[in-house]
Order: C-alpha cells, then structure tokens, then sequence
C-alpha cells in the first residue's frame, strides 16, 4: 500500500513536467508550419480523397459511406501506429536527460502518447468536416466516441510501454516493429469491408485483433448509429487493460537496467 | 545523534560490459547461437559507504573513471545500487550537468519551465519564482530566442539559476562550474555558500582540490570504485595531490615507452602484469638481449606489492606485505634492488581487551592461562582437546578444536575465520586448516625463514628498478593491446587470471579478496604495532595495519615520522570485477583450474605465471624463485647476482 502511495506521489509531482512536455510536444509540431492545425485536419483530408477515389469504386456495393468508412478506421489506426511509434523511441530519445537527473521514466511515454492522443483530437476535425460534407446524420450514439478513444488511448500506452523497453534493450525493434504495423493495418479492415476476407482469416481478425475492436465500435456509433455489441465493447476494454498491465509491467521490471544501456 | 539526511552502506554498482556491444536483435540472435555473448562485469563502485550529516559539505576526489559521478548518480536515484543501500532524507537539487533536458528549440522563457519541470517542481511554483531566475542568469534581453542560440556559458547561467532557486536539502554538484566566466563562478560560489550557510547539504565533485578545500569540511577519495581514504580536507587533498604528482612524474618517465609501445613495435616477449613476476622476467630478459614489453590493467607497477608514500609513509595498498626467505639466492636477487631492514614480522591478536601473542606461543599461553613452563601449556592444550573428544572432525569447528581446544579456538581462531570466509566455522570444511602450529618457546617471530625485512623506502621502488629500460603501458589490458597491434610479440607471458586468457570459456575460478581501508589519523601511535588481528567477529575488520612500523616508524634519513596512517582489512565475499587476492582451493575450482590448465598446455608461445596465471598462492619469495626458474628456462642463461657489499 506504501508502495502505491509512493507511486501516486512521484506521479503527482510531476504531473506538470508531463504537461510541460506535451504542450513542448504541441508547440514545436506546429510552431514553425504555416499552416499550422490545418495540416492535422488537411492530411487526413487529402488521403482520404486519394483513397477513395481509388478504392470506393470497388467497394461501392457494399459500403455505403465509404469516406466516413475509411476515416473512422484511418483516425484510430493512426493514432496507435503513431503513438506507439513514438513511444517506442520516448524513452532512447531522452537518454541524455535520464543520465543526467532523476526522472520516472514512464513520464516520457506517457508525454509522448499523450501528445500523439491531443494531436489525433485535433485532426477528428477532418473526420467532422466530412461528415458534414457528405451529409451524414449526426447520430446521438456519436457522444460515446470519447470511451472509444479512452479505451484506445490506454491500450497504446501499453504497447509503448513494453516497445519502450524492450527498444532500449535491442536497437532493431524500432523497424521490425515498422514492418509489424504494415501487416497490421492490411489486417485491420481500414479500406475494405470485412467481409471481404476469407472466413477463417476473418475470425481471426474479429478476435485477436485489438484494433479490430475499437474501430467497430466507431464505425457502429458513426455510420451505423447504433450503439456497439457487448462483445467488442467488454473485449476493447480487455485487450485495453491487458495490453496496459503486460506493458508496465514489463517496463518497470527493467527500468533500473535502462540507464545501464542508454 | 541526528539521523544521517544521506546513508550509503556497502553500495555496489555493477555494469555488465558487452565484449562487443549488442543493442540490436539481429546480432543478439546470431551470438547466441554461436556462442559469443559473453559479458564482463565491472565494479564501477565496490562496497562504498558514506555517511552525511545535516548541514555538511563532502567533497569527492578522485582521478577520472574512479566512480565519483557514479556515486552521486546513485545518491540521486539514476542508478540503482546492485548491492547495499542508499537512503536519502531531503529533497536533492541534482547539478550532475547544467541544463540537462533543455529543448534546443524552445525559447529560454519556456525552457525555464520545462527545466523546473523536470526538477520536480510545478508550474505554479516556477511562475513564482521566474522573475528571480531570469535575473539571476541576466538573460533578460534573451528571453523569448530560442535557446539553440545561447552559448554554453548562458545555457550554464540559466541551468544553474534554474537548479539553485530553491534551498534543497542536498545539492549535488558535478563538475559543473569549468564552463562560465569568472564573474559567473564567483557567483555560483557564492550562491553555494550563502545555501551552505543555510543548512543545505553538499555533495561536490570537482578536479579543481583548491575549490574542493575551499568549499567543503569532508572529503572522501575514491580510486576505482573504493573508498581510498575519507576525513578532513587538507590532509586528504594533500594525500590525493602527492599521488597525482608521483603518478604524474612517473607517467612522464614512461611516456617515451608508450609512444613506443602504441606503434606496437614487435617484440620477443610481452609481459602481461607488471607485478613481481612480471618485473623479473622482463628484467632478466631484457638483459639477456631480448626485446621486451609491459602491459599492466592498473594505473600503476608493481601490482599487490605496490606500497605508496601517504604522509611521508609507505602505505602497503594491497595489504601487509613482509619478505621472508630461505632462498639465499632469492634474496641476494631482491637485495640487488633495494636496502631490507630487520623487521621481524610478530603481529598481536586483540580479543575484546585482551591481548596475545602470535603466533601462538608460550606468550599466548602464559597470557590466556598464567601458566609458565612449556610442560603447564601442554598440558593444559591437552587436557582441552582431550575432554572434547572428537575424533573425526566433520567441521572446521571440531577440526580446530581438536588442534588447539577451547580457549585458543574461542578467542583467536573462531572470529577470525569466520569473518575471513563469511560463514560459521561449522558450516566450513575441516581441510581449510590442516595444521595449526602451536609453539611451545617464548618466540614471537611469525616466520621461520633465515631471511626477513621490508625493503627501507617500499616495494615499489624494486618494481621500479627492475623495470627500468623497459616500456611499460599502464591503464591498458592486454586484449585491448593485443587486439590494436596482432602480432606484436614473440612469446607472451601471461601473469593475469587464467580463466580470464581463456575468456571464462570453462567457467570462473573464485577468489577470497579483501578490502582496506585507509586512514590517516594525527596520533603518533595508533596500536603500536604494524599487524593487529582483531578475532572476535563482532568488530567488523579481519585486522588493522599500522604502516609506518614496517619501517619502525622512521623516514629515510632515520627521523621520526609525526601522524600515522592505518589500514583496515575487511574480508569481502569476491565477487567478478574485484580484485582477486587468494584462490580458493576447493576440489571445484581445483578441478576448474586443471581444465583451464589443460587447455594452457595446448597453447603456443604463451607461459603462465604468478600467483593468477596459476592460481595458487605465493609468497613473494615463491614468486621471485618461479620468475627466476623461467628465466633461466626460457632465455637459457644462469641469472647472475652482483652480491652487495655491505
């Protein structure tokens, strides 16, 4: 119990180098570009067009909006390829200051997810400025998305965490894990219905794909206006708290080794 | 008392150095499968403690690569202990780099916070105290460019402004100050002092001892990893800069041989150590014609037999060191190199305030029993050993019992063992003692050796002589050596740990090791004695030297020495990066050793030697007879002794 006190304790006493490091995160990212918070909006924006200019053709049957389709899925991939990406490096990238001085490592993958969480709020814009392009009705089930994105941001930080650690460990990690999300996002069903796998692959897909998960959720509260099954919403949470519980834990049993290899 | 607001105890800090750095998942893989991954461990700190006080300021001294920023990394919680324990009781303001987690980016304004930050301090708080920041750097004018424009010297204002806003408890300062202007350091120091004056504590390291002397009351001196000596500033200071200039005259001496080594010339044989055996043999071969060459790991010769001048003494580093021999040949050698005094080797035993003789003779026994003649003693040693009965021993316990009995064993043998070896003499095999001799006159003399004495001046000077016109390389290991210049010699003789030739390839042979450590204290007489043994294992020490009754407490020139310097011996369980003192000779490692010896067969153009190369222990004598014997083996001439007279 002391041992948790402690914890929650450090935690509190740098909560506000945690913000410091997002907004420092925020700041740089969007100082010095002109456009600024377009670009987060725009990016999504332009690839989505490309995208649906070369895939709604053949998907047209059965996807009905096939923009808000890719975007729903394309947001939340983005943001864990991302955020993982970067939490991957957090803790490598800082080596010179957790040489230096004392700091609870984790902070810097939390800052980092964090930002890549903000950043992906700020680009939903795309995602609302398309819903309204392509008159999509607002469904009142659309106020659950924030559990949706909670749900996600906690699995990422999971999986940044343990890529955190094990990257300090082996260099490489960060491009095999590259190659890992390639294969990943072709498995996740972004631009092509489901449906369109065969069968065996499907069920596999819809069970032990965590990010399969979330982006049904969405999808359902979005395009369908219906509320999510039980099944994805209780099993988002599951891959969610397991994925962030293996990953802590992982990065705490050998966060005393990292300064020994930085 | 007041509790300490800094406790380091018996702090060890281990580094596990990849022969070859693997950091990626692809070699790790491939090394696995065949076998490379091999790794050696390093002590960067070996069983340190430091206690602090409220209020105190320490200074840590050392040369480069001793652990001192180790050391305060490990009071700041970026390293942990792998062994021991460190407990702080305040709040630290960590100084190890100014400006450590600035963003090059960001302006000097948000840097400032993102720096608090980074201390552990909230924005509120920063927003308090900004205005006091931002002058005490004088960056005013500065504020909002970004810090990637600011030259080092700023960065290092607004670093410290940032870390010294507030008194903490502890300030933790690492050689932070070089950079800056003198008005700056003046500043800084005076900074330092009004928080001195404050009751913050101080932990400073810094290669600049007048400042050290200047700032602090304490100061501990660490040399690879172990505390040499702690204490009072100006005699520790002035310790550490005899040394640095003994160390530096003699770096000079031999720079001319490390330009010459560092070609990597050939030559017929390299010596790896330049200990006893080492000296010898490149002497005699040396002047037998042959080319020669040294490489020693330490940052000085003579390897344990190294003795160093502390206030005017010779301070044996690597324990007591008395030559005895019967050889007369071995000591006409060693007296070619040096001038012995008639020292006569008679340590005392301490059992809480009683005092004994050693070895156990008739002056033990008339203490511990009053008895007088040799016939009284016998008898009394008899009847104990008698009334116990044993009559196979199944420990050391019972086998030193049935040796010596009950009151001998109680007061001078038991503690003493057991602090020596870390464990109960009845968890200890019987064989460790076979014979304990008893003596039954009124001779205290330790040795029964014709020959006997210190050489007047130290060892090191022997080491010296022996290998002058020789090129030795100190601070390098011979892999490090070897691997820059292949093919640099003929033969190699190889005095280093012989598992460690073979790369532990079969395994890690063990060693019993011991740690000292050094004081310099301003009485004349501490025990008046060199060796005292302390036997009862409640005291933590095996034994205490005074050095300077090695040489009967007389300088050279025959004048009374003021101050006095000892040594406390602790026996440590060994552990891979310290220094291994005595093998241990178990069937285990016995085994081990033939397996490794077996494959020392094999090898070509390398001879093993020493006391590691074969791993037994010897004395010097034993040393100087076997370096000898290879001599006259290997470069096929009689060793020739010019007698001195006298």
């Amino acid at each position: 119990m002391n041992h948790l006190k402690y914890r929650v304790k450090t935690f509190l006493k740098y909560k506000d180098l945690l913000g410091e490091l997002v907004v420092r995160d925020i700041k740089l990212k969007y100082r010095r570009s002109f456009l600024g918070y377009l670009w987060s909006v725009l990016n999504p924006l332009l690839i989505m067009i490309v995208m649906t200019v070369v895939f709604s053709s053949m998907f047209r049957k059965n996807i009905e909006n096939y923009p808000i389709y890719l975007l729903t899925g394309r947001t939340l991939f983005e943001f864990m390829r991302l955020g993982t990406q970067s939490g991957l490096k957090s803790v490598l990238h800082n080596a010179a200051l957790l040489k230096k001085t004392y700091i609870p490592k984790y902070i810097f993958t939390v800052s980092k997810v964090t930002s890549i969480f903000v950043d992906t709020i700020f680009s939903m814009g795309a995602f609302f400025i398309v819903m309204i392009a392509t008159r999509s009705p607002f469904h009142v089930q659309l106020l659950y998305l924030p559990v949706i994105l909670i749900q996600l941001y906690i699995f990422t930080l999971g999986v940044s965490f343990w890529l955190a650690e094990v990257n300090v460990f082996f260099r490489d990690i960060e491009y095999i894990y590259r190659a890992v999300c390639t294969a990943w996002m072709y498995l996740s069903a972004l631009f092509y219905p489901i449906e369109q796998l065969p069968h065996l692959l499907q069920i596999f897909v819809k069970t032990l794909n965590p990010m399969y998960y979330y982006i049904a959720q969405f999808r359902d509260i979005a395009l369908y206006g219906r509320m999510p099954g039980i099944r994805i919403v209780v099993g988002g949470w599951i891959w969610a708290f397991a994925l962030f519980f293996f990953g802590l834990f992982m990065f705490q049993k050998n966060k005393d080794r990292f300064v020994l290899y930085l | 008392m007041a509790a300490n607001i800094i406790d380091v105890d018996h702090v060890s800090i281990r580094f596990n150095l990849g022969n070859v750095k693997v950091d990626n998942l692809k070699e790790y893989a491939i090394r696995r499968l065949k076998h490379e991954l091999t790794f050696q461990e390093f002590l960067a700190l070996k069983d340190v403690s430091l206690h602090v006080k409220k209020g105190e300021s320490w200074g840590l001294i050392g040369t480069n690569g001793s652990g001192k920023s180790t050391l305060l990394k490990t009071i700041t919680g970026i390293l942990r202990p792998y062994k021991g324990s460190v407990k702080v009781r305040g709040q630290i303001a960590p100084m190890i780099e100014l400006g450590a987690g600035f963003d090059q980016e960001l302006t000097a304004r948000e840097n400032i916070f993102l720096n608090g930050a980074v201390l552990g301090h909230s924005n509120r708080f920063m927003q308090e105290h900004f205005d006091e920041i931002v002058e005490f750097a004088e960056l005013e004018r500065f504020l909002n460019s970004p810090i990637k424009n600011y030259s080092s010297g700023m960065k290092a204002r607004l670093g410290f402004a940032v870390a010294t806003m507030v008194d903490p408890d502890i300030l933790i300062c690492d050689e932070v100050l070089a950079v800056g202007d003198v008005n700056f350091r003046k500043r800084c120091n005076a900074r330092m002092r009004q928080m001195l004056s404050g009751g913050t504590t101080l932990l400073y390291v810094s290669h600049d001892i007048p400042s050290v002397r200047q700032l602090c009351d304490h100061v501990l001196w660490l040399e690879h990893g172990e505390v040499l000596m702690e204490g009072d500033p100006d005699t520790i200071c002035e310790a550490y800069l005899e040394r640095q200039d003994k160390v530096y005259s003699f770096r000079r001496k031999i720079m001319e041989d490390r330009e010459q080594m560092e070609r990597g010339k050939h030559v017929d044989y390299l010596v790896v150590g330049a200990g006893l055996f080492g000296a010898v043999f490149a002497r005699e071969a040396r002047r037998a014609g042959k080319k020669v060459a040294v490489v020693e790991k330490r940052d000085h010769i003579g390897g344990n037999i190294y003795t160093e001048k502390i206030a005017n003494i010779n301070v044996h580093r690597y324990g007591a060191h008395i030559f005895h021999t019967s050889n007369q040949k071995v000591w006409d050698y060693v007296n070619q190199f040096a001038d012995f005094n008639q020292y006569i080797n008679s340590p005392v035993a301490r059992y809480q305030d009683e005092l004994y003789n050693l070895p156990f003779n008739m002056n033990t026994f008339s203490r511990m029993w009053g008895v007088v003649t040799p016939d009284e003693a016998r008898e009394k040693i008899r009847s104990q050993i008698e009334s116990l009965q044993i009559t196979e021993p199944k420990n050391l316990e019972e086998q030193a019992l049935s040796l010596v009995g009950r009151d001998v064993y109680e007061k001078l043998v038991k503690g003493y063992t057991e602090k020596q070896w870390g464990r109960d003499c009845k968890d200890l095999p019987a064989f460790i003692i076979r014979r304990l001799p008893l003596r039954f006159t009124y001779d205290n003399n330790y040795f029964t050796d014709r020959y006997q004495g210190i050489p007047i001046g130290g060892y090191t000077q022997i080491v010296e002589k022996l290998l002058s016109g020789v090129p030795v390389l100190l601070n390098t290991t011979w892999q490090e050596y070897c691997a820059k210049h292949p093919d640099c010699y003929g033969k190699l003789i190889y005095t280093g740990p012989i598992d460690e030739y073979f790369g532990y390839s079969l395994g890690r042979l063990q060693y019993r090791t011991v740690r000292f450590e050094t004081q310099e204290l301003e009485t004349d007489n501490y025990q008046g004695n060199a060796v005292v043994n302390y036997t009862e294992r409640e005291v933590p020490w095996t034994r205490i030297i005074e050095h300077k009754w090695f040489e009967f407490g007389k300088d050279a020139q025959g004048n009374e020495i003021p101050g006095t310097v000892i040594s406390k011996e602790y026996s440590t369980e060994w552990e891979m990066g310290m220094e291994p003192y005595y093998p241990v000779n178990d069937q285990a490692n016995l085994a081990l050793y033939q397996k490794y010896r077996a494959l020392a067969d094999k090898e070509k153009n390398v001879v093993f030697g020493g006391r590691l190369g074969t791993y037994q222990y010897y004395n010097m004598d034993q040393v100087v007879a076997q370096a000898i014997a290879l001599c006259e083996k290997e470069l096929g001439r009689r060793i020739v002794i010019k007698k001195k007279h006298s």
